[in-house]
């Protein structure tokens, strides 16, 4: 009940920001308020509208999930952060902000268009934005529905509403098949974020972001006290995983003691003692034993192999009194550190399909510069870095920025593999860690009305992220489709009408597509990100820092990186049958479609003439003699 | 509107601070990297060495530098990096 709570006075406060953004933005040229707030945000704004956009929801969900699983490499694994903010901010920013003012863009695609003067490559650009950025959509709406379901769970009020939602859409082809707390908790997600960002626009993102921000920095610092004060300090902590080994996927049989008439089920995450051997596991589904039996059918079960974890659970958690789980078969261990001792305090860290690990050097380099670089190379971060006010807030949001990432990402680390001693088990459902792990240190702590502003952090991530994926594609379609190549005359009012118009169809669109679950949630989230930097990182550092950049090369330079990025996904999925990248040479994908980008560019640049010495004068205020030398 | 020699100026200013980012990016990836690729690796550390309530490695690879990027963050942004007028505009709406 706290959750919903929380979550209700969250949204009255996102509402009310939208509205006053509205109100604020009445009186200033529509298009270049309601896509990029006149291009007048000052330090805090657009620090924390960077910062928010940039954590999504991974970082609040898939990372402590990740940390819980793999341990204290994942300190490695997220290394790449300490310079994200001197490098995704101040690589591009300062240049991006003087060329967009100097073309007179609002958008992405239109700075590129007007610094080449060609047509072709800001319909280019448009195209890819709108197709990337479209998979990012949908992957942010299903997150934001996933965490909603999490955050409500078993909330009477709710739980009479899913059950509503599933009597009236079971056997409605396409949505039916999806569960009724998941279509529930999507269509309230997203018809929240799809209403306030019409409604308010760039200074509603902006100014929600800001809200959100500031929410997810407070949690996470209440959650490392907490954490660290609960488990008796970070060396016991890490001492106790020192002696854990990964735990083992079993088949079981559930039997009860006595034959009883009632039908029992009992729920995923359930623990039970084991029969025979002292043990323990943990139910990874639902598991039915009917009236008058004594069996279930065979179960998924996780069973722990940590003597000390086995004490823990026997002493200090509940089990159902009655059951007892016979391990059938033999179990499934992890392919790299079954039965190893201090696997979770080393690299590669365990891993249950990799035999070489979770994280080998090569691919840890390979992180590093993915968190850095394809965070520059993102266009819904490019676009607010033309919206800062001056110089001045840059410099000073870089060094905010560097502060609230070091706050955020390393206790996350902390906090989570405090999380591995506190709550065994977890791996049944990693993704739920966050939420429990907050539940859990509030209510020892005697404060559970602190859970709901904790478990707040996670949705507000993927809500300031949705909002800014859908006013980008939006503002793709309103400035670079319809004033450039349909209506180049159209009023403001027309425009207007259009923006919020193409919102909504681009929020319901996105809707629609989710509503039959899309799998792969984390590797569609990777995929449009690598992507969209693919494309985006090299040709926009040569538009700024290389005079000699033509048209053709930047066509050359956008196509070669997204081409890349789609044959080694294409590879990936010929190879697993499943969705995910080809890491060539131990590579993630981003890496060599950077490589194929820039050669593409300097070659594609070679082989045209030079751009007019008016463009050159224009956005680099130096001559081509000049250059030369 | 900005003059050409202004415009100049600040553009060889703005690739002067890019290729000092790309260093500092270089330095922090290299240190990362290469002391965890040496001594992160579990394969033969069934106990390994803990510093500060954490594996050592994690304070040397990852903490260590993470305090010296952020320093060095502070001194680019407010120490370095120059402050530009960003007024050229030629609105188009």
């Amino acid at each position: 009940m706290t959750a919903l709570i929380a979550f209700g006075l969250y949204m009255v406060a996102v509402f009310a920001l939208a509205i006053f953004a509205n109100r604020v933005g009445k009186s200033k040229a529509f298009v270049s308020e309601y896509f990029l707030g006149s291009k007048s945000i000052g330090l805090w704004a657009f620090a924390f509208t960077y910062a928010a956009t940039s954590a999504s929801g991974g970082s609040f969900m898939g990372f402590p999930s990740l940390i819980y699983t793999h341990g204290w490499v994942l300190a490695w694994w997220i290394a790449g952060y300490m310079v994200v903010p001197i490098i995704a901010l101040g690589l591009l920013a300062k240049r991006i902000n003087q060329v967009g003012r100097i073309a007179g863009a609002i958008t992405i695609p239109e700075l590129l268009r007007r610094r080449y003067e060609n047509r072709n490559v800001g319909n280019l650009a448009t195209l890819l934005v709108v197709f990337f950025m479209f998979f990012y959509l949908m992957a942010q709406f299903k997150a934001g529905a996933q965490i909603m379901a999490t955050l409500l769970d078993g909330v009477p009020i709710y739980e009479t509403a899913v059950a509503g939602v599933d009597r009236l859409t079971s056997g409605i082809p396409w949505i039916g098949a999806a569960d009724g707390d998941y279509l529930l908790c999507l269509l309230v997600f997203a018809v929240s974020v799809i209403a306030y960002t019409t409604f308010g626009g760039f200074r509603a993102v902006v100014w929600t972001d800001v809200m959100q921000g500031i929410v997810m920095g407070l949690g996470v610092v209440i959650m490392l006290v907490l954490a660290l004060a609960q488990v008796g300090g970070i060396g016991k902590a890490t001492r106790a995983l020192g002696e854990m080994t990964p735990p083992h996927s079993v088949e079981v049989v559930v039997s009860r003691v006595e034959v009883s008439d009632e039908e029992i089920r009992l729920s995923r995450g359930e623990w039970l003692e084991t029969a025979g051997e002292r043990g323990v596991v943990r139910l990874k589904s639902a598991v039915l034993i009917s009236a008058g039996s004594l069996k279930s059918e065979p179960a998924e079960a996780l069973k722990l192999t940590t003597p000390a974890e086995i004490d823990n659970v026997l002493s200090g958690f509940d089990r159902t009194p009655g059951f007892i789980a016979s391990i059938i078969g033999e179990p499934e261990r992890y392919a790299y550190g079954d039965g190893q001792k201090g696997v979770y305090l080393t690299a590669p860290g365990p891993s249950r399909k990799d035999s070489g690990g979770f994280l080998g050097v090569m691919l840890a380099l390979s992180f590093f510069a993915f968190w850095t670089f394809s965070g520059a190379g993102q266009p819904s971060y490019m676009v607010r870095q033309m919206a800062f006010r001056d110089t001045v807030t840059l410099r000073r949001s870089i060094v905010m920025v560097a502060v609230y990432f070091t706050l955020i990402y390393f206790p996350l680390v902390i906090i989570f593999t405090c999380a591995r001693v506190l709550l065994p088990g977890m791996e049944v459902h990693p993704d739920r860690v966050m939420p429990e792990m907050a539940a859990l240190l509030t209510s020892n702590a005697g404060m559970p009305w602190l859970a709901g502003l904790l478990i707040a952090a996670p949705f507000a991530a993927v809500m300031s992220s949705v909002d800014s994926f859908l006013l980008l594609v939006s503002s793709g379609i309103v400035r670079d489709v319809y004033q450039e190549s349909i209506n180049p005359k159209a009023t403001e009012k027309q425009v207007k009408r259009l923006s919020y118009f193409v919102t909504i169809v681009v929020g319901v669109l996105g809707l629609l597509a989710v509503m039959h679950p899309p799998k792969f949630l984390q590797h569609l989230i990777v995929f449009a990100s690598a992507g969209l930097g693919a494309c985006f990182l090299m040709p926009m550092i040569f538009t700024l820092y290389w005079p000699r950049t033509t048209s053709r090369g930047i066509i050359g330079g956008m196509l070669a990186g997204g081409v890349t990025v789609l044959i080694l996904y294409l590879i990936g999925f010929l190879i697993t049958r499943e969705f995910g990248e080809y890491l060539l040479l131990g590579l993630h994908p981003f890496v060599w479609a950077v490589l194929f980008s820039s050669i593409a560019i300097v070659g594609g640049s070679l082989s045209q003439e030079p751009v007019s010495e008016t463009l050159r004068l224009r956005y680099f205020g130096i001559s081509s003699e000049k250059t030369k030398r | 509107m900005q003059k050409p020699e202004e415009l100049g100026k600040s553009f060889r200013q703005s690739k002067r601070e890019f290729w000092v980012m790309v260093g500092i990016w270089t330095f922090f990836a290299i240190w990362t990297v290469v002391y965890n690729g040496f001594f992160a690796d579990g394969g033969s550390a069934e106990d390994p060495e803990i510093l500060f309530g954490m594996p050592k490695w994690v304070i040397i690879g990852v903490a260590v530098p993470w305090v010296l990027a952020v320093s060095t963050t502070i001194w680019f942004a407010m120490g370095f990096m120059k402050d530009t007028p960003l007024s050229n505009e030629e609105e188009t709406e």
